[in-house]
């Protein structure tokens, strides 16, 4: 039994940002990476079901980006993951979620998996689509938001937990093969000491390009996106002040301010 | 036969053949039996991980003899109890030397060379100091009687606070009735030998040579004479003579046998444990060696045969107990439990033949012996415990070994892994970006050098909380203006500055600690400087002890000592004494681990404060509960915290206006005690480094260069 676990190394920024160049994103050398807070969750999702398990169970990580990204990957190594897999090559900057999971996909179809574990969203882009995307592109059915998960190895489908507004619970009985999208929360991700994760470098991680996964050069990057970031930029600060004196005073002072504010006369 | 040759000790006058051949080959299966006890003792270490140690041999065996014999480490803290084991080892030690020369001639020397000492004024001055010494040994085991079963210290109560009532480990009655069982015995051998003695000289008072030289045991001479004035006779004298001198001889061979078996045992485990001891045990942690897969301690024959036989060593004498931080405010920890748990553990599990499965020796859980995290967690590796301890039970590298494991497990506390994933990822604790580690500095009227650019005098190593809690950066500030109005050319390592790594260390994680120094020593390579002065007392610690360990060595100076010289060379001056009735709070990592007690204390006076002691100061002095990582680490909500409880020992100082510290990390446990406890507006905290500017405002200094 195989489990795929899709990551992500996002960025987060670091104080005093600039945007880059060609403004469509925040200049790099302002990032500080780390492994997507959402995909610690599913890859402990992952690892708890093959430590409870009888039978053998393998888990792969899978992450789409440069060599950076094996640093990530490296932790995931050192969490239990057994393997791990990088994409890239130079066609594949600039892809969009979409393009990202054709490339998801093709790994998919190569690995087999019973399984596809993402996390529900990436915490530098939000888009949440990555692995809905791939669960459509595979045609397996897929579980968005899961809180929960009941899975024993071998069997044939799984069941989930949803959590709805209003304090609802959706519970869904899902076919195997599937993709699940795993919420923050669901477990308590392990630690990763760096002890382990140096012990990691011996584990292997395999480096794949597009074309090693039949992928055409339009399949994926800006050619093989459905969307393009136009531009991203810091939005005008609005207006604030801090009304400071006592009560008395600050309510004078605003009482000023919102007659100023509708044009009544001071 | 002349008379003073005639003089000597009766042994086995009057005992058949038969007698005596049963005497020896008990005394033989006695020694038999302790050799066996000692072979079993040896394998048990031996069980333990190898560890090879520093320094010659002798100059450990002169330290321990030293330690031993003048008593000094058991004096500590405990005058009363110190005195006692002192009459007690040399009245013990006098006996044994004596028996041991009566075989020594008996058995040895004259069958085999026919040489005699053991007679004339020789044994006249043997039995007198002999009686002398036993008089001591009684005396010592009365005290001891008198301490244990009327003093009620709380330091000899083995209820353990990491346990409930209840659980069978919880006050171990055996360890009472073991003591007690020693005590009665040393007593009883002590008391029938002169009883014995007095029997003798009753039974042969008409024997000129043993009666007329009585009075050189002055013990027995009184006991026969008050025998003879009740009316005992030669007859009766001979009869206790002979039954007592079995049951006293009895009572001799078997605590004999049992030593190795016993608590008797610490003659030698406590010995032999300050012969091994590491002045620096707690200061420099060990390495963890890149080829060994496992790091930490799981399994209680992972700890190395030093710390088997540390936990050997140990007799209950509750020092640590008393002293520890964690354990006076009602945590789940007391330093000596963990080593008795450990202990029992090894006793149960290593003393067999066979060694059990792995499974049964690990020594982490809740099970009886075994160390529980929440107990391991307590722990403030504030080295209270391993400063006191009379017999050198190294307990902060068995503590931190433990938690290593913990760390490589995950065992921990989710805001405590939260921490140690910052620090990986930014460098500092505090989770702010790199780059903002030297913007305390932006808000002076001048620039701060970057050590890595352009060389200086005085490399500043600035440390986390001084770099970013914005009440420790107000006095970074206050600090680089004294250096600046005192001319020292200095600088700081900007963003190549890491957190030193001394707590990430004693929490466990000993690969970021080795990432953290491996980074910090690269920065401090890359720079051009005489020394380096630090106004944080972990990173002291760490970069002078623990550095070296890592290509780093460096002259290091806490800012107490570096003030302190630049008052000396006038540099520095007093314009406005401050005349403040002022305590002061000993940082564990500079008093304790690094002996600095004078500087802060020197300074203090040169500012013109008054300075009152608290009772608990210097070696003693009471964690404020950050250290290890504690500060990290959320405490119980409700209970008292060692902060709160150290407040309060100072607000008892009639008139105490200034609690004053030379710690970051103090300044903020010590300021929220203060409102905790409800003193805010009683006195105030303050670091050493805003006294000094108060006493020298800045335009009244003349020395700028």
């Amino acid at each position: 039994m195989k489990i795929l676990v899709a990551v992500k190394q996002v960025a987060a920024l670091d104080e005093d940002f600039e945007i880059s160049s060609d403004g469509r994103d925040v200049d790099p050398d302002f990032l500080i990476r780390d492994l997507n807070e959402w995909d610690d969750f599913s890859l402990e999702e992952a690892v708890k079901i093959k430590e409870a398990s009888g039978e053998p169970v393998e888990v792969i990580v899978a992450s789409v980006g440069p060599e950076e990204v094996d640093e990530s990957l490296r932790k995931c190594l050192a969490k239990g993951a057994d393997r791990a897999l990088r994409v890239w090559d130079d066609a594949v900057r600039g892809s969009d979620p979409i393009a990202i999971a054709r490339i998801l996909a093709a790994v998919t179809k190569r690995e087999k998996p019973d399984l596809l574990f993402a996390g529900v969203q990436s915490s530098d882009q939000a888009f949440a689509s990555t692995g809905i995307a791939t669960a459509g592109l595979l045609g397996w059915p897929h579980g968005a938001v899961v809180s929960t998960l009941r899975y024993t190895p071998g069997a044939k489908t799984a069941v989930f937990r949803r959590e709805l507004e209003g304090g609802l619970l959706h519970e869904v009985e899902i076919q195997l093969p599937a993709v699940l999208t795993i919420q923050a929360g669901i477990n308590t991700p392990r630690y990763a000491s760096l002890r382990s994760i140096k012990q990691a470098a011996a584990k292997p991680i395999e480096v794949l390009t597009p074309a090693d996964l039949q992928l055409a050069n339009d399949a994926v990057g800006e050619a093989g996106s459905l969307s393009r970031v136009r531009r991203m930029y810091i939005p005008e600060k609005g207006r604030a002040q801090l009304i400071e004196g006592s009560p008395a005073e600050q309510a004078q002072k605003l009482a000023a301010i919102i007659r100023e504010f509708k044009g009544e006369a001071a | 036969m002349s008379r003073t040759d005639a003089v000597t000790r009766i042994l086995f006058e009057a005992f058949s053949k038969a007698e005596i051949r049963i005497f020896y080959l008990l005394g033989y299966a006695a020694i038999a039996i302790f050799f066996y006890g000692v072979y079993v003792q040896i394998r048990k270490y031996r069980r333990g991980a190898a560890l090879r140690l520093e320094g010659s041999l002798w100059s450990r065996l002169g330290a321990m003899v030293g330690s031993v014999l003048s008593h000094r480490t058991i004096d500590r803290r405990d005058p009363a109890a110190g005195g006692a084991h002192r009459l007690i080892f040399y009245g013990f030690l006098l006996l044994f030397a004596g028996t041991s020369t009566i075989t020594l001639e008996y058995d040895i020397l004259q069958p085999l060379f026919g040489i005699r000492f053991w007679h004339g004024d020789f044994y006249l001055v043997f039995s007198l100091v002999l009686d002398v010494a036993g008089v001591a040994l009684i005396g010592g085991l009365i005290f001891m009687m008198y301490r244990r079963g009327w003093m009620k210290l709380p330091k000899l109560n083995y209820a353990r606070p990491d346990r409930v009532p209840g659980d069978v480990d919880f006050n171990r009655p055996q360890y009472r009735r073991e003591d007690w069982a020693f005590l009665w015995t040393l007593l009883i051998i002590g008391a029938t030998g002169y009883v014995l003695e007095a029997a003798r000289l009753v039974w042969l008072h008409d024997r000129v040579d043993v009666w007329d030289t009585r009075w050189w045991s002055p013990v027995g001479a009184l006991l026969a004479e008050g025998m003879r004035a009740l009316g005992m006779g030669a007859h009766g004298g001979g009869l206790l003579r002979h039954g007592l001198w079995w049951f006293h001889g009895l009572l001799a061979l078997v605590l004999i046998a049992l030593i190795p078996f016993t608590k008797v045992k610490h003659i030698f485990t406590s010995a032999a444990s300050l012969m091994v001891r590491d002045p620096l045990a707690s200061q420099r942690l060990t390495r963890v060696p890149d080829s060994q897969e496992q790091v930490g301690v799981a399994k209680i024959t992972d700890f190395t045969w030093k710390q088997l036989l540390n936990l050997d060593a140990c007799t209950k004498c509750g020092r640590c107990h008393e002293a520890c931080p964690a354990r006076a405010v009602g945590a789940p920890l007391s330093p000596r439990d963990v080593i008795l748990s450990l202990r029992e553990f090894a006793n149960a599990t290593l003393e067999s033949g066979v060694l059990p499965d792995a499974a049964e020796l690990n020594v982490h859980g809740k099970g009886p012996g075994q160390v529980a995290m929440e107990t391991l967690w307590s722990c403030r590796t504030c080295m209270a415990c391993v400063e006191i301890c009379p017999v050198a039970v190294e307990h902060i590298p068995i503590i931190v070994q433990l938690r290593r494991k913990l760390v490589e497990d995950g065992a921990m506390d989710p805001l405590l892994t939260k921490t140690l994933q910052t620090i990986h990822k930014t460098g500092n604790s505090f989770g702010e970006s790199k780059r903002k580690r030297g913007s305390w500095s932006k808000g002076l009227p001048f620039k701060v050098k970057d050590a890595r650019k352009e060389p200086v005098d005085v490399l500043w190593f600035v440390g986390d909380y001084a770099s970013f809690d914005p009440r420790n950066q107000k006095v970074s500030q206050t600090f680089a203006g004294l250096l600046h109005d005192a001319g020292v050319d200095f600088g700081i390592l900007y963003d190549g500055e890491s957190n030193a790594g001394n707590d990430v260390r004693r929490v466990g994680e000993e690969g970021l600690y080795e990432v953290l120094a491996n980074a910090n020593v690269a920065a401090l390579q890359s720079a051009t400087f005489k020394t380096i002065v630090t106004t944080d007392p972990h990173s002291y610690n760490t970069i002078r002890n623990e550095y070296p360990d890592f290509g780093g060595k460096y002259e290091i100076q806490h800012y107490t000592s570096f003030v302190k010289q630049l008052f000396d060379s006038g540099k520095l001056r007093v314009t406005n004494p401050l005349k403040m009735r002022a305590t002061f709070h000993d940082p564990c990592h500079l008093g304790r681990f690094n002996k600095g007690y004078e500087p802060p204390r020197d300074v203090l006076k040169l500012l013109g404060c008054e300075l009152v002691e608290m009772g608990r100061s210097r070696a003693n002095s009471f964690c404020c509960g950050a250290g290890g990582g504690r500060i990290w680490i959320p405490d119980p909500v409700g209970a008292e915290k060692p902060a709160q409880n150290r407040i309060r020992e100072a607000a008892a100082i009639p008139g105490i206006e200034v609690y004053v510290v030379s710690c970051p990390k103090d300044l903020t446990m010590f300021e929220d005690a203060l409102k905790t406890t409800g003193n805010e507006g009683k006195f105030v905290v303050k670091e050493l480094i805003e006294l000094i500017r108060e006493a020298i405002p800045a335009a009244l200094n003349t020395e700028v260069a």
